[in-house]
């Protein structure tokens, strides 16, 4: 899966000018408060879209309404070209949509190879678990993230905060995910941890997977991404090609709402 | 020697129900000593086994409901007014007794299904839920024979209790234990194979061994005390009481669920973190409400076996059963705050606080000095538990 031969095989499978992802016109209110107000974007395969503004500017809603955690208000999301009707998280993973929350969404009891299945263990013919292709497929997941991963069997509470990582992004490998979507993934992580998340992150777009990266880590964007795209108060500032715009630019973005002057807009990326 | 200490770190044996083994040998032989041998009489045992076994089914689902971060207070008012329910259709209406059993398990999903529709959808924690269920079916209980005791008389149905018939005979239980036995020692040849054809690393042979070997000497030497009570005037020696057989049952029945199912798997994801529960796609209500459905079923159980030992159902059945239960539970190492727990732990806990009971009845204490003594014994338990998770770095 991760040899740089079938990495490309796998690019070529993919059509990178077909839309992966597309908000329509999203609209979210909780109370009378509009957390996420009338955005569109676009997310094309193999290409990272940074996902940016304060706390509350409506970033991690949007997202979770991708992801089917929370129910859209209005507007359309569109898979590959087709409406989809995304209202649980389980709907979203049949769409090959996953995500590594900021929070790590671990169940902190259980080990590393429950959690990597948590939702979608791997049944036997008599419906029971199947841990030993479990405990086997795991090992191999973990083994490609991270050499050094052993700790297959014990709480996930007592792994260290890279470890966790690998748990959490090895649920979007092992299941194939097209569209992942990345919250904060390097928050809580060490140097070493951070760019071993940085390389990951290279090789799913080498594969065609399309990310939505959530971050405040403007060295981790500007490295990282291809566009992207600012959020205010709910609504959309403007969706750049990361190349063109300048990281003081996209502070004033963040902070002020204000579109950087003699820019273009992208809803695409560039080829 | 630094081989075999590394096996055993990596042998995924639970420590802690060894050292919780450990403490219940401490005390029966304590007991034995004090009260000159008859603590561990086969009499004596029988008759906690059996007395157990009430408590022993509710906790092993107590485990689960408290992993899931909810609590029953209502199992012994439940436990009550299904009991009395199904003594007053056999006594007082006439029926069979299957056909009053079955009418007694309906009762009890209904009831369940109400208050697991009230936690799972409505929202209400489980606490108020319960409580509220405390006090009315304890009132229901009374309602449904007016305050009568209602008197059973069915010879099978007894046995179902224990008792004087309740034994299932010295060949049987002999026959029972070489069947456990084997699969005790098939379960872990299969167990061994499957992870060599998945090249996974399996347990050196000789530590597997000992793993099936003590579970085996376990069952073949309770057999063999259940086996060695005679009751005087009667023929053959009593075998296995049939309330510990169903005890055993259900407890490996549990077991299963929860280390073979999904649903076992979900309700522990569910107790570690709801969050995480709800954002992976776990259909927690459904979960939530299963969890409320299997506890109908193991209350009717319970009952069935309550009335058949004390030969009726009074309203009275099961009163302040929900604390001995939740105690149990808390005594075999599954904590309050959710997610962790296991039923091997809670059949220990039981059989800890009975053995507590019971070797204190023997020694003459009076009642409410076993009261302040069981009360302190749960502390003492969670104090452990507390330590422990320090200890391990488990920290909830």
């Amino acid at each position: 899966m991760s040899t740089p031969e079938n990495a490309v095989a796998a690019r070529a499978a993919v059509d990178t000018n077909a839309c992966l992802v597309e908000l329509r016109n999203i609209k979210k209110a909780f109370g009378g408060v509009h957390a996420v107000d009338d955005v569109s974007l676009t997310l094309y395969p193999g290409e990272v879209v940074a996902v940016l503004g304060h706390n509350g500017a409506g970033k991690s809603t949007l997202m979770k309404m991708l992801a089917g955690a929370y129910p859209i208000d209005s507007g359309d999301v569109m898979i590959k070209g087709q409406k989809a009707h995304i209202r649980t998280p389980s709907d979203a993973q049949a769409q090959g949509i996953e995500s590594i929350y900021q929070t790590l969404a671990l169940a902190d009891n259980l080990d590393s190879v429950a959690n990597l299945f948590l939702g979608r263990e791997l049944l036997t013919r008599w419906n029971t678990l199947d841990d030993h292709r479990m405990d086997a497929d795991a090992r191999k997941v973990f083994q490609r993230l991270n050499k050094n991963f052993k700790n297959y069997h014990t709480p996930v509470r007592r792994l260290s905060g890279g470890q966790r990582q690998v748990v959490a992004i090895s649920r979007a490998i092992y299941f194939n995910a097209q569209i992942l979507i990345m919250d904060e993934p390097t928050a809580a992580l060490g140097p070493e941890e951070t760019a071993m998340v940085a390389r990951l992150i290279e090789q799913l777009k080498a594969e065609g997977v399309g990310i939505f990266l959530i971050s405040h880590d403007m060295h981790d964007v500007f490295a990282l991404s291809d566009r992207l795209a600012v959020m205010k108060n709910g609504k959309l500032v403007g969706t750049y090609r990361t190349a063109d715009v300048t990281e003081d630019e996209v502070l004033g973005m963040i902070i002020l709402g204000k579109q950087p002057a003699g820019k273009q807009q992208y809803e695409r990326p560039a080829r | 020697m630094n081989q075999v200490l590394q096996n055993l770190k990596q042998s995924s044996i639970d420590w802690r129900m060894l050292l919780m083994a450990g403490v219940l040998l401490v005390i029966t032989v304590i007991f034995n000593l004090t009260t000159d041998g008859i603590f561990l009489s086969p009499e004596n045992l029988y008759n906690i086994a059996q007395q157990t076994a009430v408590v022993g089914i509710l906790a092993t689902v107590m485990v689960l409901i408290i992993v899931a971060r909810h609590i029953d207070l209502s199992v012994g008012s439940v436990m009550g007014f299904v009991g009395v329910l199904i003594a007053f259709l056999m006594y007082t209406a006439n029926w069979s007794w299957p056909t009053a059993c079955l009418a007694g398990l309906a009762a009890a999903i209904v009831v369940a299904m109400y208050q697991g529709f009230l936690t799972a959808f409505v929202g209400v924690p489980s606490f108020v839920v319960t409580l509220g269920g405390l006090m009315s079916f304890r009132g229901a209980a009374y309602i449904i024979a007016d305050g009568k005791t209602q008197p059973l008389s069915d010879p099978f149905f007894l046995k179902l209790g224990g008792g004087f018939n309740g034994g299932i005979g010295t060949t049987q239980s002999w026959l029972l234990g070489a069947v456990i036995c084997t699969g005790i020692a098939l379960s872990m040849i299969m167990r061994r194979r499957a992870k060599q054809a998945y090249e996974v690393p399996t347990n050196p042979l000789w530590l597997d061994a000992v793993l099936a070997l003590v579970p085996m000497a376990l069952v073949l030497g309770f057999v063999a005390v259940m086996n060695a009570y005679h009751i005087p005037n009667k023929d053959d020696a009593q075998g296995i009481p049939i309330p510990v057989l169903i005890w055993g049952v259900v407890a490996l029945f549990m077991s299963f669920l929860v280390h073979r199912t999904r649903f076992g798997r979900y309700v522990f994801a569910m107790g570690g973190n709801p969050d995480a529960a709800k954002l992976v796609g776990i259909p927690v209500r459904r979960v939530t409400m299963l969890l409320f459905l299997l506890l109908a079923i193991l209350t009717t159980v319970a009952s069935i076996v309550a009335i058949a030992r004390l030969n009726a159902g009074t309203n009275s059945l099961g009163n302040s059963q929900e604390l001995l239960v939740i105690a149990a539970t808390v005594i075999g190492g599954t904590a309050l705050a959710g997610g962790s727990g296991t039923i091997v732990g809670s059949v220990l806990g039981a059989l800890i606080m009975q053995s507590i009971d019971s070797g204190m009845l023997l020694l003459d204490v009076s009642i409410g000095t076993r009261y302040v003594i069981i009360g302190q014994v749960l502390i003492a338990a969670v104090v452990f538990d507390v330590a422990y998770r320090k200890w391990t770095g488990d920290v909830l």
